[in-house]
């Protein structure tokens, strides 16, 4: 498969998906996407460098420690559903509230976009780590 | 800051920093310790902040609802006993800590150490002031998982693994018996709030008649026993004592073994006055109390005596806790909470001693040390101030609260009358007897007497400041108290007795109060202790030659049956359950699974078929199925792995085209990335293996597994053509809510992601945790297969 169309194209398509799976994991609110299907993607790309490239290439331009990832997802996740206590409600409230921005409009702000940022990073880092693993073993 | 946020930071701040304790450690190397000191003593300020409020009188209460549905509340409720055992475990957690920087070589693992210590002072913290008895149980539980972790800190000791798990089988199982008793506190109150029990005398007399008492109250006293050590579950702690000293200091003496007690005060105002109360609590607390105290004067080991002295001075406070009767509501409360505090100053102070004696002579064997009162002047000095408060000398803080158990002990025997006039003072005066006898021992075996050169190393010197300053500190309280009671009693014993009596209480302590029974029987200890003391050869023999011969009288020697049969069933179970064939759970799997569909399918509906079926499917999608089906069909009876896989990922991608045309965007999406990523990951594993299927598959293995297939297909298919046709009439269709509610109550106009991440967002924090599990799990499956077989 490592021929040099699909070696160009895997090229440019890293920056393109890596931004299409931030803004899935944005938009997820009100339209398809969210943080499962975003992180999902991104590792669908990473997985594609992978095949292309192999390993020991991918690892040389992207190699954080994927077990800390999903750490940090779930921190992140579970801390949203503690801060609903700090403001008095109960634990798992979500809140939403909507600003205006100059020059752009109004944009919401919702505490579930932080829950989903959490479920990003773990969908990720558990992906990438079974894969690494699996792809590593010997 | 208001005296709520106070409480909640002193119980969270240690559980916080824990979790960035692995990073600031590369900063602070080996200094860490002292940063988990300083977070110790914050806590410790933190509840000092709240503390003149609640000496005054006033209770802390505040709760944040949490699953209201079932009365499960986050709540505080700080009183006296709260506020006072919160002082010992964050106060004693700064000395530990400090203590440790010497004791911890900084080889060691140390900021896993120092995560468990914080882990555990928040959980005691959190356990004192919960006021909820559902999160009492969460937090009594943590004590006994953090204690598990630090006395297997060495993993690699085979005793310090058996010793953890039997605490952690002990205490955490007895904590189950604990949360049923609260269960039936909840059936019969209707609550499972705390303070709403102790401040409504209805409920309180309500509980009282109850035909659940009994039982209720059972439940409870087993779980407080086996935590504070207390009846046949003593046999936990001398085991646990193969923690470091500092842990032993800190949880086996002066905080974790005390929250057993702290139930039995806590539940007192529940309880007490009764029949029961006084049987099963004095009576637990004296047999324990007699039956440690000998085995503790029987020990050699340094740690091995401290850790019976402390469930027999545990015993002391159980057997006072019990001595409230219906004539003298209070009687006993203050003496034991009197003891209580005084015991975690002089026995957290032996035990660190013990940990500098271990430290500089690298023996802890009563019989090899001796002597050393020369080359460790400072250490001899306060140990001598702390062992000599144990054995109740006057004037250390020791005698004080013995003083107070001798009386109340004779004023219980009065109440009750008859034989026991005598015998509940007797067996008090007995438990002081062997208690005085350990202490002396203590002293005389380690600092007294001649050097055995042969054993110890030639110099031996005083430890760093590190350990003993925090050692002395503690000496010095122990004096200060015994001089000065009324500190202690006023700032501390009084509010803690009105929490637990639930009125306001006045005490006068002092050291010399006349020539009062209590006195003459504290003499009588003293000339009877040295007396055993000098026959101690004989004792030991006589209990060895007992020992030999009647091995079954022994909680140890059932403990280890029934953990050692529990091991052999646990194999064989596990060998029935999990043969290692994959084909067999995924039969056990499916066929569970038509069961438990078709079976309530079957009662709910008269007629399974009686559906209008609507088989108006438009071109394209009939297509996809055909192609669905010829792809399925390929999966199943192409015969090189390669082409298999793709077949099964042909099917996957046609599911995803179908939810197109059904409009699903984000399903399709993520069917389709999902099919993709398992596809690589199928690959990846199969070009490891053979490539193609070599055996042969029997035809009766194949009937079956065409069989099984087919009746998980109909099943579906039946359950499909009633769910779509809405015809299930108990049950109706939920997404009414989610599509009304979604903007107005989440803000989002996906409906999916909205039901994720809002409506059933614990759903999702579960499913991402049991994805990092899988994570973990596929892990240590492919680094272990290499290793051992």
């Amino acid at each position: 498969m490592t021929t040099l169309i699909t070696k160009t194209i895997t090229k440019i398509c890293i920056p393109l998906v890596s931004l299409f799976s931030i803004s899935l994991l944005l938009a997820g609110h009100n339209n398809p996407g969210g943080g499962f299907i975003g992180g999902v993607m991104f590792a669908s790309v990473i997985s594609l460098t992978y095949v292309v490239f192999g390993l020991k290439y991918t690892k040389s331009f992207f190699n954080p420690s994927w077990d800390k990832l999903f750490g940090i997802g779930l921190l992140l996740a579970s801390l949203t559903a503690f801060g609903a206590i700090v403001f008095g409600h109960n634990f798992f409230r979500s809140a939403v509230e909507f600003i205006e921005i100059p020059f752009y409009g109004e944009i919401e702000l919702a505490s579930a976009s932080l829950f989903d940022i959490g479920v990003y990073f773990v969908v990720i880092g558990t992906l990438l780590h079974i894969f690494k693993n699996v792809g590593e073993d010997k | 800051m208001d005296s709520f946020t106070a409480i909640i930071l002193a119980i969270f701040l240690p559980f916080a920093a824990a979790i960035f304790i692995p990073l600031l450690e590369k900063f602070l190397k080996h200094r860490i310790g002292w940063f988990a000191a300083g977070i110790a003593f914050l806590s410790f300020a933190l509840i000092g902040i709240v503390a003149p409020e609640i000496i005054h009188g006033h209770i802390i209460q505040h709760s944040i609802e949490w699953m209201p549905s079932i009365g499960a509340e986050f709540s505080i409720y700080a009183d006296g006993l709260a506020m006072m055992i919160g002082f010992i475990a964050s106060g004693i957690g700064v000395i530990i800590m400090s203590y440790s920087n010497g004791y911890m070589s900084h080889k060691e693992d140390l900021p896993r150490y120092y995560q468990y210590l914080l882990l555990f002072m928040g959980s005691m913290i959190g356990m004192v002031f919960a006021g909820n008895t559902l999160q009492l149980f969460i937090f009594w539980e943590l004590t006994s998982i953090t204690s598990f972790m630090l006395i297997g800190y060495w993993r690699g000791k085979p005793a310090s693994v058996y010793g953890a798990t039997k605490s952690l089988l002990l205490t955490a199982g007895g904590g189950l018996f604990m949360l049923a008793g609260f269960i039936l506190l909840h059936a019969i109150t209707g609550s499972y709030d705390i303070a709403t029990m102790l401040q409504n005398p209805a409920i309180i007399e309500n509980i009282k008649a109850h035909p659940f008492f009994l039982i209720t109250l059972i439940l409870i006293l087993i779980g407080a026993a086996a935590k504070s050590a207390q009846g046949p579950f003593y046999i936990w702690l001398p085991n646990a004592m193969e923690a470091p000293t500092p842990v032993s200091a800190f949880l086996h003496s002066a905080t974790m073994v005390k929250a057993g007690i702290y139930l039995v005060a806590r539940v007192h105002p529940i309880f007490s006055g009764t029949e029961a109360w006084f049987i099963l609590v004095s009576g637990i607390g004296i047999f324990t109390m007699l039956l440690a105290g000998f085995l503790a004067f029987r020990q050699t080991d340094i740690k091995a005596i401290l850790a019976y002295s402390t469930i027999s001075q545990l015993a002391y406070m159980m057997t006072m806790y019990g001595y409230t009767s219906y004539h003298e509501p209070g009687l006993g409360v203050a003496a034991a909470t009197f003891h209580l505090l005084n015991h975690a100053t002089f026995k957290a102070c032996l035990f660190l001693v013990a940990g500098i004696v271990a430290h500089e002579a690298a023996t802890r064997d009563i019989r090899k040390l001796g002597g050393l009162r020369k080359d460790m002047p400072i250490t001899f000095i306060i140990a001598s101030i702390a062992a000599l408060a144990m054995a109740g000398i006057p004037p250390l803080n020791g005698f004080l609260s013995k003083e107070m158990f001798y009386e109340t002990s004779v004023e219980m025997g009065h109440i009750i009358g008859g034989p026991f006039t005598f015998l509940i003072p007797a067996a008090a005066v007995l438990g002081g007897v062997f208690t005085f006898a350990y202490s002396i021992k203590l002293i005389d075996g380690i600092f007294l007497g001649e050097k055995h050169h042969d054993h110890l190393p030639e110099h031996i010197h005083e430890p760093p400041y590190t350990m003993l300053v925090p050692a002395a500190f503690l000496a010095g309280l122990v004096i200060l108290f015994g001089l000065v009671p009324s500190i202690p009693i006023h700032n501390i014993i009084e509010p803690t007795t009105a929490g637990i009596v639930l009125e306001e209480v006045h005490l006068h302590v002092k050291l010399w109060h006349g020539f009062t029974p209590a006195l003459f029987m504290t003499i009588i200890t003293f000339i009877a202790g040295l007396a055993i003391y000098t026959r101690y050869d004989n004792i030991a023999a006589w209990q060895d030659r007992f020992n030999a011969r009647y091995p079954w009288v022994s909680v140890n020697y059932y403990y280890d049956r029934i953990v050692d049969g529990a091991k052999g069933s646990a194999k064989g179970f596990a060998g029935f359950a999990q043969p290692g064939s994959i084909k067999l759970y995924i039969y056990a799997i499916l066929v569970l699974m038509v069961i438990l569909f078709t079976i309530p399918l079957f009662m709910m509906t008269t007629q399974v078929f009686s559906v209008n079926l609507n088989f108006d499917i438009p071109f394209y999608e009939s297509v996809i199925m055909i192609l669905m089906v010829v792809a399925a069909i390929a999966a199943a009876t192409l015969h090189r792995y390669l082409s298999a896989v793709i077949a099964i990922s042909a099917v996957g991608y046609l599911v995803s085209l179908m939810f197109i045309y059904l409009k699903a965007p984000d399903l399709a999406l993520t069917q389709f990335l999902v099919e993709t990523l398992a596809t690589i990951i199928f690959l990846l594993v199969i070009a490891r293996v053979p490539q193609t299927f070599k055996e042969k598959i029997p035809k009766n293995i194949l009937l079956r597994d065409i069989m099984i297939s087919l009746a998980v297909a109909s099943t579906v298919l039946i359950l499909l053509l009633n769910a779509t046709q809405g015809i299930v009439p108990p049950f109706e269709s939920l997404s009414h809510y989610f599509l009304e509610n979604s903007v107005k109550l989440a803000g989002g106009h996906n409906v999916v992601n909205v039901i994720l991440v809002d409506f059933r967002g614990y759903d999702t924090l579960g499913e991402i945790s049991v994805l990092c599990l899988a994570a973990l799990g596929v892990y240590n499956l492919i680094k272990s297969r290499g290793e051992g077989e």
